[in-house]
């Protein structure tokens, strides 16, 4: 048999008439709706801006929160500040996933042996999930020092950190657990019909599965955690929030909040276009071709 | 018997399509009239899913014209919806929605996209899921059910719009000789009925069966098109031949 592909063709094909002009139609269309969507967007904006610039308290508010001078002469507190905040989420977020995993194993986990462990998971996860975070870290910075432990740190800034890994520990776990269950039975069974054991299943089937899955909610989760170590304000740490309103006591100026808000969405949004991309990339890899 | 006053339901023109360097359909013409039954057949990958797909308005065409009920539905400003309104599809893999019980996965467009009512999508569904031999499962969710009753849903769920062209992709390819055997009846009955429809089937015996045209694929060119008692009994084209021979059984 002769490959046809490899037949060559008689008149290489050429778009018909018709064709192009369906591609000019088609162009038309897109312009269009590129039109459309700029002008909506423009209204959008200008009405917004509008809004706010023609409410009649906005002089007053354009000085006490937008005054530049004010931003300048509070930046370097403010961003030594904000390097508390990242560097408390640097540090409590790879701590959160990994024990949000391990709680959502133990809690699927079928050894009897586990049971009491998978007890306590569940309990953990009730408890602290209805626990106010700022209350955890209140418990956590005044109550743990207040117990005059010996060879224990006082340290504020540690027992705030251990605050939000409690915290958020039992909301990351509770993702990956309706990750794991989401994977569909049918890979279970596969998984066994290949002899495998019930950890190797988790480990190289199920997990992997799973993780892939939870990535959008994770992520946020993480933006939260961003945001919440802000909390640490309230227990005198010098954070961004902490710094930002040392500043405005001392000089009757709102402007630095706005600045400290400005450097928090300055590290979400990339954060969260990573993400995207990140889970773009899977998705093509896995199910190029499929209809 | 075909006469010449009959305005085509479907007229395709040389249709094209292409994945990239790969060209999946090449100059395909095709024309269906009201109450025919078309078989596409040939090899997996030979375009019969991909035509299907072009014919309503899944893909984008590279070049080619699709003409439904004399309008050019290929022309960008057409609207996909109001023309998919109209033709039915099933496919290969049910493609039910988990989520909903088998009457309401039947009911779901004729309310929403038709404005039908309730009451009367509903009795229309009932009929023809007991038509179909489905009475007793109208209420469960289409996990429940076997690959043939699942299928036989999506059969129901298509024809619910009472659609003037019916596409059928590969609808047998995932099931048992058994299952495959009653949604195949349940394909007769629709033929008997005078239902238009484009079938793409690997059952030859069924297309020669069912068929008054059959269409033999081959690497996305239309090798030989006719009625099936010489298409698949007295085919003119050798390549036809080879393909039958490796398909047919003896």
């Amino acid at each position: 048999m002769t490959d046809p592909a490899a037949v060559p063709d008689a008149a290489p094909w050429t778009p018909s008439p018709r064709e192009l002009e369906r591609r000019r139609v088609r162009r038309r269309l897109r312009v269009r709706r590129i039109l459309i969507a700029s002008v909506a967007t423009l209204l959008a904006v200008l009405a917004l801006v509008a809004a706010i610039v023609l409410s009649p308290g906005w002089e007053r508010v354009q000085v006490t929160f937008f005054d530049p001078e004010h931003a300048r002469e509070s930046f370097p507190a403010l961003v030594d500040g904000f390097w508390i905040n990242v560097k408390m989420f640097l540090i409590a977020e790879p701590i959160i996933l990994v024990i949000g995993l391990a709680l959502a194993l133990v809690r699927q986990s079928r050894s009897p042996w586990f049971v009491p462990l998978r007890a306590a998971a569940v309990l953990y996860t009730d408890v602290v999930r209805g626990i106010p975070t700022l209350l955890l870290v209140f418990l956590f910075v005044f109550g743990i020092p207040g117990l005059q432990l010996q060879g224990v740190t006082n340290d504020p800034f540690f027992w705030a950190t251990v605050a939000l890994v409690v915290s958020y520990s039992a909301y990351v776990g509770e993702v990956f657990r309706s990750g794991i269950e989401a994977v569909h039975p049918s890979q279970l069974a596969s998984a066994d019909a290949l002899g495998l054991s019930r950890g190797q299943t988790m480990r190289y089937v199920v997990v992997p599965q799973a993780v892939r899955r939870v990535v959008p909610p994770l992520l946020n989760d993480f933006v939260s955690l961003q945001k919440d170590t802000a909390l640490v304000a309230s227990v005198s740490i010098f954070d961004a929030l902490f710094s930002a309103r040392d500043y405005a006591n001392y000089n009757f100026n709102f402007t630095p909040y706005v600045v400290v808000a400005l450097f928090f969405v300055a590290i979400t949004i990339p954060l969260a276009r990573l993400c995207d991309w990140l889970a773009r990339r899977v998705t093509r890899r896995e199910q190029a071709g499929a209809l | 018997m075909r006469s010449a006053i009959d305005i085509p339901l479907l007229q395709a023109t040389g249709l094209r399509k292409t994945y990239g360097d790969r060209v999946v359909l090449d100059d395909i013409d095709l024309t269906v009239t009201e109450g025919d039954v078309v078989c596409l057949i040939g090899s997996s990958g030979s375009g019969k899913s991909t035509l299907l797909r072009c014919i309503d308005l899944l893909e984008q065409l590279d070049d080619g014209s699709i003409f439904f009920q004399g309008l050019e539905v290929s022309d960008p400003v057409v609207d996909l919806r109001a023309v998919r309104s109209e033709i039915g599809m099933v496919f290969q893999a049910y493609n039910l929605f988990p989520h909903l019980s088998v009457l309401d996965n039947c009911t779901l467009a004729p309310r929403k996209v038709h404005g039908v009512g309730r009451r009367e999508a509903k009795q229309r569904a009932t009929e023809l899921l007991e038509r179909f031999g489905l009475a007793e499962h109208l209420r469960k969710h289409p996990d429940r059910l076997s690959g043939g009753q699942q299928q036989r849903v999506a059969l129901v769920r298509a024809l619910c719009t009472r659609p003037r062209l019916l596409l059928l992709d590969e609808i047998t390819a995932a099931l048992d000789p058994e299952l495959t055997g009653e949604v195949l009846d349940a394909v007769r009955g629709l033929a008997d009925s005078g239902t238009t429809m484009i079938i793409a089937t690997h059952e030859i015996g069924f297309a020669r069966e069912v068929a008054s045209d059959v269409v033999f694929l081959e690497h996305g060119r239309i090798v030989e098109q006719g009625p099936p008692e010489r298409v698949l009994v007295d085919p003119t084209e050798p390549r036809t031949r080879e393909f039958l021979a490796r398909v047919l059984p003896g």
